[in-house]
């Protein structure tokens, strides 16, 4: 077993005993969970700021208790499927989405060194593998076939159309995503999430200053990667009625809805670890280690905070106009960054 | 764990494996392919490559499979296989078969022989399977393949793209140079003036002024505003 654990994965950094990985494993199952309720009610709330209105204000103080009352209600629900829908695909796809979503979690560093817990040394993340940026893409990867596989087993034309816009989408951008952390990677010199942060603590600067190009390149095909306004023609409610998830409801439902919050919350928490610093906080190296948690996650909220700020701002865009951005704008561009990281980066 | 991990990865990777052969919807048998992939990559990282076993997830399951999905879901849908071509392209799909077994066979059987006498590594370097490691090898030892392999995938790109015009693509008339300004908004767009038609944003970044030549005269810029509230807008 601890072969398997500590051995390929986790070659590079401190490994627990299984007893701890397996706490570890369970505590953040259960934070990335509870995650999902507090970002739903926030964007709600936000939304409703953002369009002059309260947002929801009814259920338990101040509307907090909305996301519940959303989920349970769903929970609910009676499961059903359409006629013609092609079983297990139906039921297997939003789990799918969910695993790929919540597997991405387990890798964002929440803190450098190893923190002292009960006399035991627990490192406060997941999984910090010397490839983990790749197991990010990996599972995203995996994840879009819950989209492709739901929107095909439903047997509808809305959620056809929505999960091949989704299948080509997700494919166009991925490719930009990739290239524009290559500027990151190749500063860093590895594929590490804690060694890209620990390279931004020793340089004392964040890479979102040298790799601005780079960072605005991952941002937005993050927004398409995750479906967020203004790339959101998967879903496109207003011409695709739902998109791949028209025929869903009760339960399922819930798994894509939640699997979609998991995955806004890694793509803020990615975002920082990536380009601002993770734990680090400026002009204080001397900063508590039980610090380093909040930090990480103080920054994911600013990062979701512009994510639903775009949702309140940008109309859709077309599909012709996703397609020539992706592969005309962000990818040369992408590339060019690439290439000028490394002409720097030899030349220094 | 490893051996109880190894068998179901690789008990999982012969049946999908038969799967893609002997189903017979295409959908289906590009979804069993696609399992096979993970028992595969299951499998490497097993032997220490996790770089390989990810970038397997990443390259084949993540990008190749999508689009297999993709086009069976689009032009698929019929169960029914194709014909079978002419003879001679069957009796050159046996040759193929053939040739690719045989070389499968002397490669599996050579390292295989090999690895029976000897007891496996007894350690394994930290650095093995790593990116770092794999990155050197590409670039010193097999320096030739990686770059021959390149340009094979150039060749076949290069290729799509000939054969994509020749299908229907860009006729030899409606070829033309996009210019950076196509790109780019034209000014004026999506603003509360373009909204009561005052002006009409035209690809190329510039903004024609409407004349309109029946009706009311062109739209003055301040006096018209409480004009248009008071005819009701949608607000």
């Amino acid at each position: 077993m601890t072969s398997v654990l500590a051995g390929p994965l986790s070659a590079i950094n401190y490994a627990e005993p299984w007893y701890v990985q397996i706490i570890k494993a369970l505590l953040i199952f259960a934070i990335g969970f509870s995650l999902v309720p507090l970002v739903l009610l926030y964007e709600r709330k936000l939304l409703g700021r953002f369009q002059g209105r309260p947002g929801p204000n009814r259920v338990g103080i101040y509307g907090s208790m909305q996301p519940l009352a959303d989920i349970g209600k769903l929970l609910f629900k009676e499961q059903f499927k359409p006629r013609g829908a092609i079983g297990w695909l139906f039921i297997a796809a939003p789990l799918i989405s969910m695993v790929a979503a919540l597997a991405t979690f387990p890798l964002i560093p929440f803190s450098g060194a190893p923190q002292e817990i009960l006399g035991t040394k627990v490192g406060l993340y997941g999984l910090d593998s010397d490839i983990g940026l790749l197991i990010f893409f990996a599972f995203s990867a995996i994840g879009s076939y819950g989209i492709l596989l739901g929107g095909w087993s439903s047997t509808s034309k809305y959620s056809f159309l929505g999960a091949m816009r989704g299948a080509a989408q997700l494919i166009s951008y991925e490719a930009a995503q990739g290239l524009a952390l290559l500027g990151v990677v190749m500063t860093t010199g590895s594929l590490s999430l804690s060694e890209i942060v620990d390279k931004q603590d020793h340089m004392g600067l964040w890479f979102l200053v040298p790799q601005i190009v780079g960072a605005f390149i991952f941002f937005v095909a993050t927004l398409a990667e995750i479906n967020r306004t203004p790339f959101d023609l998967l879903e496109a409610d207003s011409e695709l009625v739902g998109g791949f998830m028209t025929e869903y409801g009760g339960g399922r439902f819930a798994l894509y809805y939640v699997a979609e919050y998991v995955h806004l919350v890694v793509a803020g928490a990615m975002f920082s670890t990536l380009f601002l610093g993770g734990w680090n906080i400026p002009f204080w190296n001397g900063a508590p280690g039980f610090l380093d948690p909040f930090v990480v996650l103080a920054k994911t909220l600013v990062i979701v905070s512009i994510i639903i700020w775009i949702r309140a701002t940008l109309p859709r865009l077309r599909y012709d106009q996703l397609m020539s951005f992706g592969w005309k704008i962000l990818l040369p561009l992408a590339t060019l960054n690439a290439l000028v990281t490394a002409i720097v980066l030899v030349a220094l | 764990m490893d051996e109880i991990l190894f068998f179901v990865a690789g008990i999982a990777a012969i049946v999908a494996a038969a799967g893609t052969v002997f189903l017979r919807n295409p959908f289906y048998a590009v979804l069993s392919l696609v399992v096979h992939l993970l028992s595969l990559s299951m499998l490497f990282l097993l032997l220490y490559a996790q770089f390989v076993a990810v970038v397997q997830v990443m390259v084949y399951v993540g990008a190749v499979m999508v689009l297999y999905v993709f086009v069976n879901a689009y032009v698929g849908g019929g169960s029914e296989p194709e014909g079978g071509g002419g003879p001679s392209l069957r009796m050159f799909s046996y040759a193929i078969a053939i040739t690719l077994i045989v070389t499968i066979g002397i490669a599996v059987l050579g390292t295989g022989l090999q690895a029976i006498d000897g007891s496996g590594p007894d350690d394994i370097p930290a650095s093995f399977g790593s990116p770092g490691e794999i990155g050197k090898l590409l670039l010193t030892k097999f320096l030739l393949p990686f770059e021959a392999a390149s340009f094979l995938l150039l060749v076949a790109a290069i290729g799509a793209v000939v054969l994509a015009r020749r299908r229907r693509g860009v006729l030899p008339g409606e070829e033309r140079m996009v210019a950076a300004l196509d790109l780019l908004a034209p000014t004026g767009t999506g603003s509360m003036r373009e909204g009561v038609g005052a002006i009409n944003p035209t690809p190329g970044g510039f903004s024609a002024r409407i004349t309109p030549s029946t009706g009311a005269g062109t739209l003055p810029a301040s006096d018209d505003r409480t004009g248009d509230d008071s005819e009701g807008g949608s607000r």
